[in-house]
This record gives C-alpha cells, structure tokens and sequence, in this order.
C-alpha cells in the first residue's frame, strides 16, 4: 500500500538530500517539482534524488527529472540520483535515458 | 260456566238499561198526554218516541222491552181494550227502532254536524213513524174510538206527533250528551246562552199569547242558536219553541184561539216542522262551516309550524355549511349569466380578503383581485364553456389573487356549467379552496427533497474489487424529507471512504445541514487516513458551524488490497457484518457520541478484516424504527433477515428493505452494502474518470489484480507504467476523452496480460515539452502496443506474456 509521493529534504554537509517517498505520476509530479524547488534554495551545491522509496514513477515524473537537472545546470547545482539495484522504477529511467544525462547511483552511500 | 258468568252481568246491564229507558219512556209518555188534541191519546208532540230512537242507537236493540213494556203501560190505561192497547204498543216499539236502524245504517252521527245527518234524522224519522201512526190509528178505528172520517186527521197527528218526538226530543237528548265534553264553557258564552234562552222564553210565550200570527219571529232566535252554539244550543231551543207552542195549542192559546182541529193542527205542526228542520240543517250547515275552517286553520297551523322548523333547519345547515367551508377553506359561489349576478359564501369574502357579504359581486367584481397572467385563462374556459352549451365541469384552475392587504394567495377553483333546456348557459357554479399554505409546503417539500437527492451520489463511482449497492427511500407520507445520507468516497491511496449518515429533523435544515457535512467529511476523508480524526474533525466543525440539529454518522475506510475495515461511528446504528456463512453480528466499537451534541467529540475507532465472500452492510434507524417495535427488536431482526446476504448486493438491498418495511414509510432510510470481490481469473472492466487524480486509486486496484494473475514486483510496475502512461495521454488531451471516461478492459489468457486503454477522443502524437516519453515506455514495457483510432475513440491495446521473474531482470535483457 502505497499513497502519493511527499518530498522529505535532509541537509547532510554540503549534500541536500531529497527523499521522494510514494508514487509519483501527473496528478503530482508539478506539486512535487514546486516543493523541490523549495527545499533546494536553501542552498547546498550538491543535491541527491532518493528515488529508493518511490513506489512508481512514470513519464511525468521522468519529465520531472529532466526539467529539474536542466535547471540545476544552468544554476551549478551537481546533481544526482539514488536508485538502488532492483528498483521497480529503474526500468523506466533507463528506458527514458536519464542516467545518461544525471548520473545514478545504487545508494546514498557512494555519495563523496 | 265462565260463559254464562260473562253473560250475566251483561245482561243485569241491559235489563237495568231496559227499566232505565222504561221510566224515561213512561215519564214522557205522561207529559205527552197532557197535550192530547184527539181524545186521550193522539198528542201533536210525542216526546217518548224520541227517547226511544235515542235508546236504541246509544243502548242497542236489546233494549226494545223497556221500550215495549213502557208503550204498553202507557197505553193500557187510555185504550178500551187490552189488545187495541198492546197492538199500539207494538207500533210505537217498532217504529222508533225502524228509524234507529236507517239511522244507524247511513252512518249517523249524533253530533249531527254533518248536512247529511240532519237530512238522516228528518228521513228516518218521517217514515219510521208512517208504523206507529198507521198502526194506532188503524187500532183506534177498529176500537171504535174513533170514526172513519176521523180517521185521515187522526193518523196525521200522531205521524207528525211522533215524527216531531223524534226531531224536538232526540237532538236535544243527543245535545245533552254533547255538553258533558264540552262543559268548560266560558262566562261570556254562558251569558250569551242564558241571554238566548231568556228571549226565546219571553218571544215564544209572547208569541203565543199574541193573537197576531207572530209565530215567526222565534225564528231568528233559533238562527242565533244554531249559529252561536249548533246542535248544542239548537236542539233544546227548538224542544222550548216546539213545546211552548204545542202548550199553546193544546190550550188554545193566542194564534190557536180559534179555528178548527184540524186547522190547530197543521198550524201547529207547520210551525214544529219548520222549527225542527230549520234548526237541525241549520246547525249541522254552520258546525260543517266551522268544522272545515278549524280543519283550515288547524292545517295552517301545522304548515306554519312545519315552515319553521324547516326555517331552522335550513338555518342550522346553513350554518354548518360555512363552519365547513371556513374549517376547509373553501368558499361557494354561483353566477347567475343572464343577470351577471354572483353570489359568493361568507368564506369566499374572508379567501378574497373581505368580511362575508360586503359589497355585491357580479363577473368583472369576481375576477377583479385575479393577478392577469391567471385571469387570461379564466376568461379563455369561461368563454370555451359558454359557447358550447352544455352541461359540463370545467377544468380545475390553479390562481393567484391580491387581497386589499396585498398578500398574495393561490387558489384552486372548480366550476361546472349547467345549460337550460335551449342550450341557452343559465348557471355556472363552484368552488374555491385557499391552497396557498399547501402549496408553499408542498414546494418547500420539493426543494428539500431535491436537495437532498441532489446531495446524495448520483451513481457509486466503480471501484475494481469491490461491490457497493446503496438505497435511499424517501418517507412516503406527506412530511417533510428527511436528513438520511450516505457517500462513498474514492480516496487518493485507493481505498475507498464509506459513510452513512442521519440528521435530526426534517426539511430544509435537516437537508443542508446534511449537505454541510457531507462535503466537509469529503474534504477532511481526503487528507485524514484515520476515520477516528474524520469524526473528531467533523464533530469540531459542526461545534463551530454552530449545527444545532443531532447528527449521527459511520465513517469507514476498506482497503480492497488488505481487506481491512477501520470504522469510527458517532452515535449511528451499528453496522452489520455478514459472513457467508454463520450469523451476522453488529460491529459495536469504534463509539463516540454523536456530532452537535453540545461537546468536544473524541473520535475513537475499530478495525476488522472482512474475510472473501462477506458483507458489510450500513444502515439508518428509519429501516429498523417501527412504532410496534423496539429499536433493539427491530435490529434482531434485520440481523436475522440479512443472512446470508446472497451473491447480488442489489438484490439484498431490495430483499431488506421489502422484508422490514411495510407499509407507510415513516421515517426515510438509507442503506448500503459492500463487498470484496476477486479480481482474477475473469476479464475485468474498470471506468475511471479522465482526471489525474483518478490514476492513484486505478493502480491499486490494477495491483491486486496483478498480483492476483500471478504479476512480479517488476512486471507489475511496469505494466503499471505502461497502463498509467496510455491512461495519462487520455487525460492530457484537450479533446482527448469523450465523456470524460476512460475504460479499461484487463484479461489474462494463456499467461499474457491483455489491456486495452478506450477513451472517446483522438490519439494524437505524444510530445509534450520537455520530453514526449510516454509511447516509448509503454512500448518498452510492453510485448506488444497497438493504437487503432476508431470513430467512437482511440484504443491502445498492450499485451505482455507474464514470467512472474525477479524484478530487474527484464530491463537488464534490453
């Protein structure tokens, strides 16, 4: 059982970090890019995405993502996304090619 | 014995009834005889045969030996020998008894009232004497008493004699027995009487004295008699006039002074006659005169008593009939065409707003407080009905008027035209009843109820997995509605809010008030999980709301993934679970108090698993209420009706509320029932709205079903995906469903899902900005995607052989 993702930030050093926990399609995935937005301009260089509790995620969430590291680029923000082996959803960001354009980690833990 | 011991005493009777007329007969016969003009025994007046018509028509026939035995007496002694006077004897018996039984047989009465009883009486009497003359004439001849020339004179004085025995003496004997009923007489009468029988003393000795022949001047005297006093008053008169001047002409008194017997004779007998007959038929006219008036009078009397008391009752009817109409408020009028004159009853003035009878009506006064809108179609039947001369009803009118106070009333009027005979309309008659107050009511009624259907679900949304049926029976009696609702909620998780609801009182209030909380529980379902916090906050805002009617309510949430049940109830009946099997029990915790009690609700809740194959059922105290039953009786027996509950849900509902309601529905009801239902193993259809908000609660339903067709982790997200992707373009686009459905078709064959995604509009290429990568994932998700755009709508059919592998292994193939 699952409900709608809700975004939880987590300040670690210099690293935000960003638990998307639930699910997380067109219904959502503009509020989640807002609260997003909101946790990152406190202010940290490097972001994290955990994906690991996100319980589904579709083309809008992928959208998300895109538009969200295309933002980040232009503002020098290193982004990248925690998506441990065995995800259901990392089908779909393989799929869609996103680990091409942010990097994608297993773990929050192999984060320098 | 007791024969002759009857007999006897009648006999004593008519034996002393026989020596009573004996005497009276004898005594008379005496005072006869003093004024015998022939010898000693023929006598001008004869007052004993008199006495003997009286006797036997009063006393009967048994009386004729007194009679007999008297007549002998009396002539014994006057007669030269024994059988000359038995033979008179015989005569004078016989022919009183003759003229009784004429009498008797022409019906005569001895009041002598009649014309034809005076006419009866002169008859007999004339030829019952034609016996005893002849026979005693005859007996004198034969006797030598008499010779045969003096035959002729003599038979005439005694017929004449006798017949004026019986016209003097038996009208004043039958007189005599008329005064007894009648003897109350007043002073003025007695005087008038005594005044009368004075002057006829004096006129008649006077007369007599007088050798004028003044004789007629008792005339008027008699007339006086019998007009003042009939037969009463008459018959002794005329017995005074007769007997005065039978006196005088016995004495050879004035007027028969001189002059020859026989000359005496019919003088004497001219005047008796005219005095016995004159005053007989004149009473007799006069008493039938006035008898025929008081009949007049009499009937008059009884008419005008009988016009009164129909005045009265008419009145009193009258009277009841305004009391009715004013109780009814309604008000009569007739209109009378050809006059234009229109009469209204007292109640039609008070509906128009005046006080009864205040001014004439005529048409254009009666239709004058007629708002015009209304007044147009007034006027149009009127006119239809005139012209088409004949009798019928007109339609029934719903109208308005204005009274002088400028309140607006609505009224219903019936009429009915009634034609003459040449078709010409004479006569149109009706009625009006005051219906404002039902009308407001009855539209109050409306509002309220469309109100409250208006609040509850128009259709239960679909959901995947479970079976919801649901009934909202309006009371049937005239009342206002009720406030009985129920809703089932489609929450974002997936899970599915169920709630029923009762709030006190009827009408309008009881409605929106209903209406204000079902909307605030849809609001608070949605952001708060736990039914308990649902309850609290709607109890808290109720406070605030300041609702002031008793709300009780069931609020509950079914996951169909777990078939778990959490279930907060504020004061409502509890609800009923039914297994498949084996008795259904009442789920009692969860309680609160119910909302709008005055106080803080703590919420507080209960959870249970409803097992496959089991039901839960919901329900307002209008299904159990019956005031023959107790509320707990009524419970037990809705327990027993509902179980089992059967395979249709739709079908129990209506089997519950037939089986525990009969009759007359007093108080509305609202009731649901739900079920878990397998998803697997058959094909499903799920339409969900074309809303982003509808895809949450799609894939929790679509998981169950996955996992029930044997989907893996993996498989199911991306199925998941690729189904949430066809779904999401639906949505998206602008014209993209039609009806704002999506159908989805799910069905597994040979070990492959098979979806096919519907909507009514036109598939279009799938490049949003920022990156157009729904179509890729579902065909990377999928075995095999397929879009084919049909009139009615695009379809998007998937298909993907399932493997049930370990998740990650099918993208690291690609």
């Amino acid at each position: 059982m699952s409900g709608l993702a809700h975004v939880d930030a987590e300040r670690r050093g210099d690293l935000c970090v960003l638990h998307i926990r639930g699910e997380v399609d067109i219904s959502n995935a503009r509020d989640l890019a807002i609260e997003i937005e909101a946790a990152i301009l406190n202010g940290t260089p490097r972001i994290a995405i955990d994906l690991a509790e996100t319980t589904y995620l579709d083309s809008a969430g992928v959208q998300l993502l895109f538009l969200l590291a295309d933002r980040l680029k232009v503002r020098r923000h290193e982004l990248r996304l925690i998506v441990p082996e065995g995800s259901p959803i990392r089908a779909v960001l393989e799929l869609t090619n996103l680990p091409k354009i942010v990097p994608m980690e297993p773990q929050l833990d192999e984060v320098p | 014995m007791s024969g002759s011991g009857a007999a006897k005493p009648n006999l004593v009777a008519l034996a002393l009834k026989a020596v009573l007329v004996a005497g009276a007969y004898y005594v008379a016969a005496r005072l006869g005889l003093r004024v015998a003009l022939i010898e000693r025994n023929v006598t001008p007046l004869w007052p004993p045969t008199g006495i003997a018509v009286v006797a036997f028509l009063l006393l009967g026939r048994g009386v004729w030996p007194g009679v007999a035995v008297a007549a002998l007496l009396v002539n014994l002694p006057i007669t030269p020998s024994p059988w000359a006077a038995v033979a008179t004897a015989a005569g004078n018996t016989l022919a009183p008894f003759v003229a009784a039984e004429l009498l008797r047989r022409v019906d005569f009465r001895i009041e002598i009232d009649r014309l034809r009883d005076a006419v009866a009486i002169v008859s007999a009497a004339l030829f019952g004497m034609l016996i005893s003359a002849t026979v005693g004439a005859w007996t004198l001849q034969l006797s030598d008493v008499i010779s045969s020339e003096r035959f002729a004179s003599a038979w005439a004085v005694w017929w004449t004699g006798d017949t004026m025995g019986v016209l003097v003496v038996a009208p004043f004997l039958m007189s005599l027995l008329l005064l007894r009923p009648k003897g109350r007489a007043s002073w003025s009468r007695a005087a008038e009487a005594t005044a009368l029988f004075a002057a006829l003393a004096v006129v008649s000795v006077v007369v007599m004295r007088s050798h004028h022949s003044l004789l007629f001047l008792v005339l008027p005297l008699l007339g006086w008699a019998a007009w003042r006093f009939q037969l009463r008053g008459v018959a002794p008169a005329a017995l005074l006039a007769a007997g005065v001047a039978t006196w005088a002409a016995a004495h050879g008194w004035g007027p028969f002074a001189g002059g020859t017997l026989s000359g005496k004779m019919l003088t004497l007998q001219a005047f008796n006659a005219t005095v016995a007959f004159t005053s007989l038929v004149f009473a007799a006219l006069v008493a039938e005169r006035m008898r025929a008036r008081e009949a007049l009078v009499r009937s008059a009397r009884e008419l005008e008593e009988r016009v009164r008391q129909r005045t009265a009752q008419l009145r009193q009817r009258s009277r009841q009939l305004d009391e009715a109409q004013q109780v009814a408020r309604i008000g009569s009028w007739e209109w009378l065409i050809e006059e234009d004159r229109v009469s209204w009853s007292d109640e039609m003035y008070r509906i128009y707003g005046h006080t009864p009878q205040e001014f004439p009506v005529n048409f254009e006064k009666a239709v004058e407080q007629v708002l015009p809108q209304d007044l147009e179609r007034i006027r149009r039947n009127v006119t239809d009905a005139l012209s088409s001369a004949r009798d019928q009803a007109l339609p029934a009118t719903e109208y308005r008027i204005v009274r002088p106070d400028g309140t607006e009333r609505v009224l219903l009027g019936k009429s009915r035209l009634h034609v003459a005979e040449d078709g010409r309309p004479f006569r149109l008659v009706g009625t009006v009843q005051d219906i404002t107050e039902e009308k407001q009511a009855e539209r109050e009624h409306r509002i309220a109820e469309t109100l409250q259907r208006s609040l509850l679900p128009e259709h239960l949304p679909e959901i995947p997995g479970v079976a919801v049926a649901a009934r909202y029976v309006p009371a049937t009696k005239y009342v206002e509605v009720g406030g009985d609702w129920y809703d089932v909620i489609l929450l974002p998780n997936g899970r599915l809010g169920v709630a029923i609801g009762d709030v006190a009182g009827h009408g309008l209030r009881a409605a929106s008030t209903m209406g204000q909380l079902r909307m605030a529980l849809r609001a608070y379902a949605t952001v708060e999980e736990s039914p308990a916090m649902v309850v609290e906050r709607l109890g808290r805002l109720s406070l605030t709301l300041g609702v002031s009617e008793m709300a009780t309510l069931v609020y509950l949430v079914f996951d169909p993934d777990s078939c778990f049940v959490t279930f907060a109830n504020a004061g409502h009946p509890p609800p009923l679970l039914i297994p498949e099997s084996g008795p259904a029990a009442y789920l009692e915790e969860g309680l609160s108090p119910p909302m709008g009690a005055g106080s803080d609700v703590e919420g507080a809740e209960a959870t249970v698993q409803l097992v496959p194959g089991s039901t839960l059922f919901l329900f307002t105290d209008g299904l159990i209420e019956r005031r023959d039953r107790s509320l707990r009786d009524g419970m037990s027996e809705l327990r027993r009706a509902a179980s089992p509950a059967g395979p249709d849900l739709e079908e129990f509902c209506d089997y519950l509320l037939s089986s525990l309601v009969e009759g007359e529905v007093a108080d509305d009801i609202a009731i649901l029932a739900f079920r878990p239902v397998p998803l697997g193993g058959r094909p499903l259809h799920f339409r969900i709205p074309a809303e982003p908000r509808a895809l949450a609660p799609l894939r929790h339903s679509l998981r169950r079903w996955l996992r029930e067709i044997g989907a893996g982790p993996e498989e199911t997200h991306e199925i998941l995906v690729a189904i949430g992707e066809a779904c999401a373009n639906a949505i998206q686009h602008p014209y993209g469903a039609k009806d704002g459905v999506i159908d989805l078709d799910l069905a597994t064959e040979g070990g492959v899902a098979d979806v096919t995604v519907r909507d009514g509009g036109n598939w279009r290429s799938i490049s949003p900005p920022g990156g157009g990568h729904g179509l890729l994932l579902m065909r990377g998700m999928m075995d095999s995607v397929e879009v084919k755009s049909e009139a009615g709508g695009t379809a998007v059919r998937m298909r993907r052989r399932l493997r049930g592998e370990v998740a990650g292994e099918r993208a690291g193939t690609r």
